[in-house]
């Protein structure tokens, strides 16, 4: 049983399976349509769908994996059982490259939120104030609703998000040209395809975040199906607003726009009428983006508390908040975020994903056996 | 007490910042641009031309105090680059430039035989520009004449404009699939072009051909007649009217066809055979011949005149295309890259040389779904 959980500390704390599946999602999708699709078309052309699956392939073996281990350590997150696996101090020293991951990813979201922002709609305010915006935000999210508020903002953003993919997708109908998805495989070859599905398996790779968040389930057990569901979901939405770009615009201009689908928004155009619709769209989007920003906030406070055996986790929040603020605010230029998401892919996941978690795997098997003897 | 007063603060505080005030834009700030031009002028030096639209004047009817007025200005600046141009226009403008209602975007005749090519970065990067816009050619003239047209029925040229080309049977061509095709491996854009007609009117005249391995350089028109056969095979065309002598004599017959359809074949020979067939249905409107077309054979008679006429016209067409602009507008590179994605790797590089020795062969297939409201013409019953 947790120390944390005996104290009374997290007792209300109890996510349903919905919401583990909608805070997943929603997280997920955000960033991989926003940023994926361009850099997937330019590696693999037409055959970007496919190397997305691949990717998504990857990333549901991972889901699946980092989730195995969590179900082997019911109610503990990865704070608690990598020291109960590891001893103390290694224990405390396996959530060092976890956290230090999500406070880079959270500032890399924050800091290219804002400069969306920044360059589609409010080009004459400062990049530092729609940062602050939201950090305001997220610090009032976390303090008030912690995770359970978290979730059910999901409950809500996730729907609304992916009603939004639906319905641009519909109103774009009408501008799809199919012979853009011709011709299959020739062009790329399988080389660009594998190589072009590592990077989106890497964004699906973020459901390691689920090593913390199965923890809070209300019935751990159903983890499983749940958590791979929903990473799937998101795959599909990927996959299709993929398609969706090289059907309306062709492997040449997706792969110049930096944000095809906001484009593929932009492009609706019936009957004269409805058009311009991509102001909501952004909208919605900012929704999820706040849902992923408040979670990781959430999640480096509560494992930083969890370590450090801190009672209260909402102290860390003035730690954490001005620490993603500070690395969103010195990403220098667009290249150095480029930079980040390599960093990501070579080192997080390798580490995060299925390194450390490797470890402690075979160390929970290597400790079950005397029982058994 | 005191948590009430921090949230209302903070809520204050929210409050004043998410009215983003900094980016405070009254629509009556802002000049909304309809269409823009863009034109080499005498000295040679690129110039932008901006229609933008004056609110007031669309206000009210007609006959109220501001009936006369113009709904529109044409505004023009000179400058290095689109974006320079735009600096100068904006001197002459007291609201601020808006990009996000053009329709239009034109280019005069002798920008296009210079190259359009390093003058299309901005209308993608520009974040405030619009990819919906439609692009035509202004052959022998300038854009900034044709912006200057008092439009007929719409208040706007850029509308008309837009509309003329679903008139003449033609799927309006937008800047991303001037975009698509100019960034294709072997696609020549094939723009649509109007010219300025005395009188201060304008008038569709085909399509202009532009070539992208020469920096989008004007390579030649074709005519109104070529285009629609043209666009027929590229699969823009909704409608066309054909009309063929089908006795000796002065006895022709016209066909308003719909439900145009193509079908491509091709042989991998060395060079590619391409066979095109060419399938229309439509309404015969016409008939000035001593032929009935209630009976099946003179029927018969009249669909295989309309069939071989086309075909000829079609075919010299093609050989136009083909032998004398060397520029593959219909995209034939494009379905063999689809269909035969492997023989394309070894045509890819030499594509330009490959093209005008295609071995072209043209079907045309066009049925009378009815006769009309009449049998046998009225002029041979009187």
């Amino acid at each position: 049983m947790s120390i944390w959980l005996e104290e009374g500390v997290n007792k209300l704390v109890k996510l349903t399976r919905i919401q583990l599946f909608w805070i997943v999602a929603t997280i997920e999708i955000v960033m991989a349509v926003w940023l994926r699709i361009s850099p997937a078309i330019a590696q693999a052309k037409q055959d970007a769908w496919l190397s997305i699956f691949i990717g998504g392939l990857m990333g549901l073996v991972i889901t699946f994996f980092v989730v195995h281990l969590s179900m082997l350590h019911p109610n503990e997150s990865l704070a608690e059982f990598s020291q109960k696996l590891l001893g103390r101090w290694l224990g405390r020293l396996a959530i060092w490259p976890y956290l230090t991951a999500w406070f880079i990813l959270a500032g890399d979201v924050l800091r290219t939120f804002a400069d969306f922002v920044h360059l589609i709609l409010l080009d004459s305010t400062p990049v530092w104030v729609i940062m602050l915006m939201m950090l305001a935000l997220m610090i009032y999210m976390t303090l008030v609703g912690g995770i359970s508020g978290i979730a059910r903002f999901c409950e809500i953003a996730g729907p609304v998000t992916i009603a939004a993919l639906i319905v641009s997708f519909l109103l774009n109908l009408g501008n799809i040209e199919w012979h853009y998805m011709k011709p299959f495989y020739a062009d790329s070859g399988w080389q660009a395809i594998v190589k072009a599905s590592y990077p989106s398996a890497s964004f699906f790779g973020e459901s390691l975040m689920l090593l913390v968040i199965v923890s809070y389930l209300e019935k751990p057990k159903k983890a499983m199906a749940t958590s791979l569901l929903s990473v799937a979901v998101t795959i599909l939405f990927v996959i299709a607003a993929s398609v969706m770009c090289l059907l309306v615009f062709g492997p040449n201009v997706s792969a110049k726009l930096r944000f095809p689908y906001f484009m593929l928004v932009r492009t609706i155009d019936i009957f004269n009428f409805i058009q311009n619709l991509d102001i909501f769209v952004i909208f919605i989007w900012v929704f999820g983006v706040f849902a992923k920003l408040s979670f990781y906030l959430f999640l480096t406070c509560s494992e930083m508390a969890r370590s450090t055996r801190i009672k209260d986790w909402r102290k860390l929040v003035w730690f954490s908040a001005p620490m993603i603020f500070v690395i969103a605010a010195i990403i220098p230029n667009e290249d150095s975020i480029e930079l980040l998401q390599k960093l990501w892919r070579l080192i997080v996941i390798p580490v995060c994903a299925i390194g450390v978690p490797l470890i402690l795997w075979i160390v929970t098997l290597v400790k079950k056996e005397p029982r058994h003897a | 007490m005191i948590r009430a007063l921090k949230l209302g603060l903070m809520l204050v505080l929210l409050l004043s910042l998410a009215t983003g005030c900094w980016n405070l834009r009254e629509p009556d700030e802002l000049s909304f641009i309809m269409a823009a031009g863009l034109d080499y002028n005498e000295e040679g030096k690129l110039e932008v031309t901006s229609q933008i639209a004056v609110p007031a004047a669309l206000s009210g009817s007609p006959e109220g105090s501001g009936g006369n007025k113009k709904s529109f200005i044409v505004v023009s600046g000179t400058g290095k680059n689109v974006m320079d141009a735009g600096q100068s226009l904006q001197a002459q403008l007291p609201r601020t430039l808006f990009y996000a209602h053009r329709q239009t975007i034109l280019l005069g005749e002798r920008l296009v035989r210079n190259g359009v090519g390093s003058l299309t970065d901005m209308f993608i990067r520009n974040p405030k520009s619009e990819m919906r816009s439609s692009i035509l050619v202004v052959k022998g003239g300038t854009a900034k004449d044709l912006l200057n047209i008092e439009p007929l029925f719409d208040p706007y040229i850029s509308t008309m404009l837009v509309r003329e080309q679903s008139a003449v049977g033609l799927k309006p061509y937008y800047y991303r699939q001037f975009l698509s095709d100019a960034l294709s491996q072997t696609i020549q854009p094939l723009l649509p072009a109007v010219e300025v007609i005395p009188n201060n009117r304008y008038r569709y005249v085909g399509s202009a051909i532009l070539n992208k391995d020469d920096n989008l350089k004007l390579a030649g028109y074709l005519n109104a007649k070529e285009s629609s056969y043209a666009n027929w095979i590229i699969g823009r065309q909704t409608a066309v009217t054909i009309t063929a002598h089908v006795r000796p004599g002065k006895e022709e017959v016209s066909l308003s066809a719909k439900a145009l359809s193509k079908k491509l074949q091709f042989k991998m020979q060395d060079p590619p055979r391409i066979t095109v067939t060419l399938t229309g249905l439509g309404i015969m409107t016409e008939n000035n011949s001593s032929l009935n077309p209630s009976k099946t054979s003179d029927l018969k008679h009249i669909e295989q005149a309309l069939s071989q006429e086309t075909q000829k016209e079609v075919q010299a067409m093609v050989n136009k295309v083909q032998k004398q602009y060397k520029a593959d507008v219909f995209g034939f590179g494009e379905y063999i890259h689809r269909d035969h994605p492997m023989h394309w790797k070894s045509l890819k590089s030499k594509w330009s040389t490959v093209f005008p020795s295609l071995r072209i062969t043209i079907k045309v297939d066009l049925k009378c779904k009815d006769p009309g409201q009449t049998n046998s013409s009225i002029d041979s019953m009187l």
